[in-house]
C-alpha cells in the first residue's frame, strides 16, 4: 500500500502569523487605539472649555486658559436651574421607574398566564416603536393633559420608555435568582409579597443597582424628549446645552464649559456603579 | 399528631397529567420516600403538599386538616430543598431564624432553638457566616436545620442530597437517619436514587409517569415488585428481564427463552397456568445467579459467554450473552479470573425467579395491574 503523504499542520491566519506575545501586544493596542478613540473627544471638550471665547478654534495652538467660562454659565440663573431640574427628574424618574421595573420584570420572570403574556406583549410592541415616534404624540398628550413644560411631562414619557427597556433587563436578573429562595421563604412564614420583598428583592440589589445607575445615565443624558416635552419653565441641562448656538453666533466655550460641569455627576455615577453596570449590560 | 393522606390527588398542566389519582396515607412520624425518574411527577406530589403548586382535584390532609386551599406557610411543613435554597443575603443565624421571626417567636426562643438546632447538626461554627462561604455539605446541614427550629408537623425534603458529591451523599444520608432519631417527624423525601431510597424509607412509593406504581417497605418493594418497572428500578445493577415461552408439559411448565430452558413443577407456580400458550417476562436479579451447576433441584442452570467483567474489589460484576440476549451477575468471587469469552454455567434458585406479563415494558398502575404473577411465587 502507497502511503500517502500528509503535509503538516501548519498554522494559518494573521494572529498565528504573530510572535508568541504578538497577540497580546496586538489586543493591548487595539484596545489603547479604541479608548483614545472615545477619549479624545472629551479631552478636546476639556481642552475647549478652558480656552477663552477667541481661542476655541484654535484651539491646538493656543497657550491661553482661564476657568472663567465655568464662573459665566455657573452665574446664569437657566443654567444652574437646568442642573438642578436635570438632577430633580434623573433622580425622579430613576426611582420610580425602578418601582415598577423591579415588580414587573419579577412577574415576567416568575408568573405565567394572561396578564403576564399579555403585559410582555405591551412591552413588546412599545419596544417596536421607533423612539422618535413617540415624541410628537407625547407633546400633544402632554398639552391635553396640561403638563407640558413640567416635571411630570418629563417624567411620565421618561419612566414609560424605562419601564419597557428595562423591564427585559430586570427579567434576566430575576431569571437568575434561585426561586426556591422565595419558596422556602413562603414555607417559613412569608406571603408571595413578602417573598418578594424580603428574599427576591435583596437578591436582586446587584441587578437593581446597574438598572438605577443605566436609568440615571439615560434620563441626564436624554435630549430629544427634553427639547420637546419642556420649554421656560422647566429647563434641563442638554437642552440648554444646546442653545449656546443661537443666531447671535456659537458659543462653543460656554457650551464645553457646561458639558463638563454636565459630565462630572455622570463621571461619578459612572466610576461608582462601573462594576454593576458591566454586569448589567452583559444580560 | 400529623399523619399526612391525600385522596385522589392529580394535577393537570394544561392537556398533561402530571400527576394522576394518587392515594396515599402516611402515619405520623413515618418516614415515606418518592421515588421514580425524571418527570414522574414525584415533586410536583411533593410541591402540592407543600402547598406550592395548586391542585387540580382530590385533597390533602396534614393531621386531620384539609390544606388545599391553605398557603404554604399555614400548612405547618418545613421543606429543604434541592439547592438548598438559603438566603444569600442573610448569615447562617438569620437563614435558621428567619421563619421564627416571621412568627413572631421571641427572641430568647429564637436564640435558643438556633442554639439546639445548630448543636443537633454541628453547625455552631458556621452561625455567623454567609451561605456562599459554606461547603455543599454544610449549606445542607444548615438547610436542614431550618426545618428543625421551627419544629414544624411535616418535613419535606425535594431531592437533597443530589447536589452532593458521592461521598458525602451516603455521609449525609447517615446523619439524616440519626436526624430523624432525635428528631422524628412525618417526613416525605423525593428523590430520584433508589440506594437513598431503599436506605432511608420507611415505605417507599414507586412512581412513573404520574402514577404510583407501587408502595411498600424497601424490602417487599425489593422482593415483590409489583410490575417490570419496579423491579428494574429497585436494586443494583438491574432486574435482569428474558422472554419466555410457556408451555403446559404433565405436571410441569416448560418455559424457553433465547439460550435457556428450563421446567418448573406447576403445583408450586399455579399462576403460569393462566400463561400457558403465551410468552411471560421472567425477571432474576444479579445478585441470585451464582457460578457452577445446580445443587439441588430446586435451582434451574444455564449457560453463557462472558461478555465483560468489571472488578469492584470486593466483587465481580459480569455481563454475560445467553444466545442474543445479555444479562448481569453480581457477586462473583473477585479473585476469580475471567477472560472475555470464556464459557459459564451459571445456577439461580427458582425462588428467586420473578415473572411479569410480557408486555414489552409498558406499566400498569399497581391498583389495577395484572398482576404480577410473582405474587406467592417468589417466597
Amino acid at each position: 500500500m502507497r502511503d500517502i503523504a500528509v503535509p503538516p499542520a501548519r498554522a494559518s491566519g494573521f494572529f498565528s502569523a504573530l510572535a508568541p506575545r504578538g497577540k497580546t501586544v496586538f489586543f493591548a493596542l487595539a484596545a489603547i487605539a479604541v479608548c483614545l478613540l472615545f477619549a479624545f473627544p472629551v479631552f478636546w471638550l476639556v481642552l475647549t472649555s478652558l480656552r477663552p471665547g477667541t481661542g476655541v478654534y484654535y484651539v491646538h495652538r493656543g497657550t491661553e486658559f482661564t476657568i472663567d467660562n465655568f464662573h459665566e454659565v455657573l452665574s446664569q440663573e437657566i443654567v444652574v436651574r437646568a442642573l438642578f431640574n436635570s438632577l430633580m427628574i434623573s433622580t425622579l424618574a430613576t426611582v420610580l421607574s425602578l418601582g415598577v421595573t423591579a415588580t414587573s420584570g419579577y412577574m415576567l420572570s416568575r408568573f405565567k398566564g394572561p396578564i403576564p403574556n399579555t403585559w410582555f406583549s405591551l412591552i413588546y410592541i412599545f419596544r417596536c416603536v421607533p423612539y422618535v415616534a413617540w415624541v410628537l404624540p407625547l407633546y400633544f398628550v402632554t398639552q391635553q393633559l396640561y403638563i407640558f413644560d413640567t416635571y411630570w411631562g418629563l417624567l411620565l414619557p421618561h419612566i414609560a420608555v424605562h419601564i419597557c427597556f428595562f423591564s427585559w433587563i430586570m427579567k434576566g436578573f430575576f431569571d437568575g435568582i434561585d426561586p426556591s429562595m422565595e419558596y422556602a421563604a413562603m414555607i417559613d412564614g412569608c406571603s408571595r409579597w413578602g417573598a418578594f420583598w424580603r428574599v427576591a428583592m435583596p437578591a436582586a440589589v446587584p441587578g437593581l443597582t446597574a438598572l438605577a445607575i443605566l436609568c440615571w445615565l439615560y434620563t441626564w443624558n436624554e435630549f430629544l424628549f427634553a427639547l420637546i416635552l419642556t420649554a421656560h419653565e422647566t429647563p434641563i441641562v442638554t437642552v440648554v446645552m444646546a442653545q449656546f448656538v443661537h443666531e447671535l453666533g456659537m458659543e462653543w466655550h460656554l457650551m464645553s464649559a457646561t458639558a463638563v460641569i454636565a459630565l462630572v455627576p455622570a463621571l461619578v455615577v459612572t466610576l461608582f456603579g462601573q462594576r454593576y453596570v458591566i454586569r448589567g449590560l452583559r444580560i | 399528631m400529623a399523619d399526612i393522606v391525600l385522596t385522589n390527588v392529580h394535577k393537570v398542566y394544561g392537556h398533561v397529567v402530571a400527576v394522576k389519582d394518587i392515594n396515599l396515607a402516611i402515619k405520623d412520624h413515618e418516614f415515606v420516600v418518592l421515588v421514580g425518574p425524571s418527570g414522574c411527577g414525584k415533586s410536583t406530589t411533593l410541591r402540592m403538599i407543600a402547598g406550592l403548586e395548586e391542585i387540580s382535584g382530590g385533597t390533602i390532609a396534614i393531621g386531620g386538616r384539609v390544606v388545599n386551599h391553605l398557603q404554604p406557610k399555614d400548612r405547618d411543613i418545613a421543606m429543604v430543598f434541592q439547592n438548598y435554597a438559603l438566603y444569600q443575603h442573610m448569615s447562617v443565624r438569620d437563614n435558621l431564624a428567619f421563619g421564627l421571626r416571621n412568627r413572631r417567636v421571641p427572641d430568647t426562643e429564637i436564640a435558643a432553638a438556633i442554639t439546639r438546632a445548630a448543636r443537633i447538626l454541628s453547625i455552631e461554627p458556621l452561625l455567623d457566616r454567609r451561605p456562599y462561604q459554606l461547603s455543599g455539605g454544610q449549606q445542607q446541614r444548615v438547610a436542614l436545620g431550618r426545618c428543625i427550629v421551627r419544629n414544624p408537623k411535616v418535613f419535606l425534603f425535594d431531592e437533597p442530597l443530589s447536589n452532593l458529591d458521592a461521598q458525602l451523599r451516603a455521609q449525609m444520608r447517615l446523619e439524616l437517619k440519626e436526624l430523624r432519631l432525635r428528631v422524628p417527624t412525618t417526613s416525605i423525601f423525593v428523590t430520584h436514587d433508589q440506594t437513598e431510597a431503599m436506605t432511608l424509607g420507611d415505605r417507599i412509593v414507586v412512581m412513573k409517569d404520574g402514577v404510583v406504581q407501587q408502595v411498600g417497605t424497601p424490602l417487599e418493594l425489593y422482593r415483590k415488585p409489583a410490575n417490570r418497572f419496579v423491579a428494574s428500578f429497585i436494586g443494583s445493577p438491574s432486574m435482569n428481564f428474558m422472554t419466555v415461552n410457556v408451555t403446559a408439559n404433565g405436571d410441569y411448565f416448560s418455559l424457553t427463552g433465547p439460550g435457556w430452558h428450563f421446567s418448573l413443577p406447576a403445583r408450586r407456580f399455579p399462576d403460569l397456568g393462566s400463561r400457558v400458550g403465551r410468552s411471560v417476562c421472567v425477571g432474576v436479579r444479579p445478585q441470585h445467579i451464582r457460578l457452577g451447576a445446580p445443587v439441588n433441584d430446586h435451582q434451574i442452570a444455564f449457560n453463557g459467554t462472558v461478555m465483560v467483567t468489571e472488578q469492584l474489589g470486593d466483587e465481580q460484576l459480569l455481563a454475560v450473552r445467553l444466545d442474543n440476549s445479555e444479562i448481569r451477575i453480581a457477586g462473583v468471587d473477585p479473585d476469580l479470573i475471567l477472560s472475555t469469552g470464556s464459557q459459564i454455567e451459571a445456577a439461580v434458585a427458582t425462588d428467586n425467579l420473578h415473572f411479569f406479563d410480557d408486555d414489552a415494558g409498558s406499566v400498569r398502575p399497581a391498583d389495577r395491574s395484572v398482576t404480577p404473577i410473582s405474587e406467592g411465587m417468589t417466597t
